[in-house]
């Protein structure tokens, strides 16, 4: 796995090192990701553990359901299905929005100010600290089972792997590059605009990876704790394992996993177009 | 901007700085003066840790002083700064990344714009294309080779016409072929755009071929041994290194370097 890493690597950096507009060499990339070696071995782990997971499923018909239950469900209440996945991707779309706004915009503060840094950091600490899974209820008792507790949740989870990522990319400029804005006698402002906020980039890309597949787990313990409310995934999940019936909860299990899968897909293409003056062994990845 | 002749150039004076906490302070910088004049170009040369990036911190108003004065163009380093009289090539490029080649030239117009006015800034392309980079003008730094990166970084720092140059071992990341035609170019182009320029190096020929004058410091503490004048005509070519009087001047560095290092283990 390692070895076709680091050639998709080298050839990235080629790529990046001759301009992203030159095609040929961007239609070799393209051709050596779908060369049979860099697929097929990913392509026989899922077929392996598929048939293992029909098998043990067929074998035990009350643990796990079969793979072909699960999809039966899918099909036929698709339109439910559908419903509660926009709950969830609304929850996660909101929460997830603004613990990211949030948490880059504190460490914006925090990166120009170190006051402030040290007069708020020990706080978010502690909330962080504090297991998600017990603040969920508490907040369902404060503000309902409405959508509120949900976006909370949600941008809580998000926050904290932004803040500290999004800091340390503020801060870690090229110190020369910073002599030169000094001898220049820009402002912090004028630093802060050439020089840090697209430097952070590769560290925010990298809370971003921590952080979006935590905002699902956010959004679906939030409605684990709010099944009352019917709505989600997450409480699809509930629901349905409380009564047992293994294919919806499997379903619903798939779905989450799906817009997992999505949101990070869709993280890689936005970071190949924000990102690419950055070569792969950085930290972004 | 015009201002006195007499004063025009780089002064230190008496500067001494020192590093670490209070009760275990190093004595980096001894009681160093130098004065550089407009249009003079002074090598400082010595053994590594001697001080000669904090003097050129110092001047760059990158690092106070303990005490001691340094002025550019008679005025302090601060007031220097905001008049963007100061050009400064860090030992590695540091260019931004995300930049094309012109967008980093031009970065230092659109810094701290309001001393751009009375000031003879250049055009980005046409200097750009003097180093030779006509052709790499819409690049990213990614794709140029170290040297091309290097000569951006030396563009960046003409670009907005400052009166003082500061160049910490700008060449010294380069292979010996590479840092021939480097020096060269820089010689070329210093020819034509007379600076007071202050240049850290760590290579004998490398000093003799570019200086006016060459700055041989010692170290613990750092301080200046002995500044030797070099002669040698302008403008200056490769044959130059084939010179006795090069020669000559190269023993003589070369022996006072020694004299420099032997006495810091003495
Ligand atoms: N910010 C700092 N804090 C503490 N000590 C420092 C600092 N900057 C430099 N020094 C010390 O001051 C001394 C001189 O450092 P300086 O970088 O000026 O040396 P130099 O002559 O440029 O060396 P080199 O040729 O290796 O670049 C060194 O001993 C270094 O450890
Ligand atoms: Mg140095």
């Amino acid at each position: 796995m390692s070895a076709t890493d680091t050639s998709t690597l080298a050839v990235q950096a080629a790529t990046s090192a001759t301009g992203r507009r030159i095609s040929p060499l961007a239609s070799a990339k393209l051709k050596q990701n779908l060369r049979w070696t860099n697929w097929a071995p990913a392509v026989i782990t899922f077929v392996i553990a598929a048939a293992l997971w029909q098998i043990t499923a067929i074998a035990n018909p009350y643990v796990i359901p079969t793979i072909d239950q699960v999809w039966m469900s899918l099909i036929k209440d698709a339109d439910t299905y559908w419903a509660n996945m926009l709950v969830t991707g609304l929850e996660v779309a909101v929460g997830a929005s603004s613990g990211i706004i949030a948490g880059f915009i504190l460490a914006i503060i925090m990166a120009e100010f170190q006051v402030m840094e040290r007069a708020v950091m020990p706080l978010v600490v502690v909330v962080m600290v504090t297991p998600i899974v017990a603040i969920a209820p508490a907040l369902v008792v404060a503000f309902g089972f409405g959508m509120t507790p949900k976006f909370i949740v949600t941008a809580l989870v998000v926050f904290f792997p932004m803040l500290v990522n999004s800091l340390a990319g503020l801060r870690d400029v090229d110190d020369r590059a910073l002599d030169v804005m000094k001898t220049l006698h820009a402002s912090r402002w004028e630093i802060f605009r050439d020089l840090r906020f697209t430097g952070s980039m590769p560290y925010v890309f990298a809370g971003l990876r921590i952080a979006l597949p935590l905002a699902i787990v956010g959004a679906a313990v939030a409605e684990f704790v709010a099944a009352g409310q019917q709505a989600g995934l997450g409480s699809l999940v509930t629901i349905a394992a409380a009564q047992a019936n293994l294919p919806v909860t499997w379903a619903s299990i798939a779905l989450l996993c799906l817009m997992g899968v999505i949101l990070i897909s869709l993280l890689a293409l936005v970071r190949k177009r924000v990102l690419w003056w950055s070569d792969g062994a950085a930290v972004g990845r | 901007m015009e201002t006195a002749q007499p004063h025009a150039g780089v002064h230190i004076e008496n500067v001494s700085k020192s590093f670490g906490p209070e009760g275990a302070r190093t004595l980096v910088l001894n009681h160093v003066s130098l004065s550089i004049k407009m249009g003079e170009f002074v090598s400082v040369i010595g053994p590594s840790g001697c001080g000669k990036s904090t003097l050129l911190k110092t001047v760059a108003g990158l690092i106070d002083a303990d005490s001691g004065v340094v002025k550019v163009d008679g005025m302090t380093v601060k007031a220097a700064t905001k008049n963007k009289m100061i050009g400064l090539v860090p030992q590695s490029p540091a260019l931004l990344p995300w930049r094309t080649v012109l967008d980093n030239v031009r970065l230092p117009m659109t810094v701290n714009p309001k001393a751009n006015a009375n000031r003879n800034l250049r055009d980005p392309r046409e200097i750009l294309e003097s180093f030779g980079l006509g052709a790499a003008l819409d690049k990213y730094p990614g794709q140029l080779s170290g040297g091309m990166q290097q000569r951006v970084a030396i563009a960046r720092a003409f670009v907005f016409d400052p009166s003082v140059l500061l160049m910490d071992e700008p060449f010294s990341a380069l292979d010996e072929m590479n840092r021939d035609a480097q020096r060269l170019g820089l010689l070329d182009f210093w020819q034509s755009n007379r600076k007071a320029v202050m240049f850290v190096t760590h290579s004998v020929p490398e000093a003799i071929m570019l200086s006016d004058r060459i700055v041989v410091m010692g170290a613990h503490p750092g301080h200046i041994a002995e500044i030797i004048d070099v002669p040698l005509p302008r403008p200056r070519t490769i044959d130059v290194y084939a010179t006795d009087e090069f020669r000559d001047l190269e023993g003589h560095v070369r022996e006072t370097l020694r004299e420099v290092m032997g006495q810091k283990s003495a």
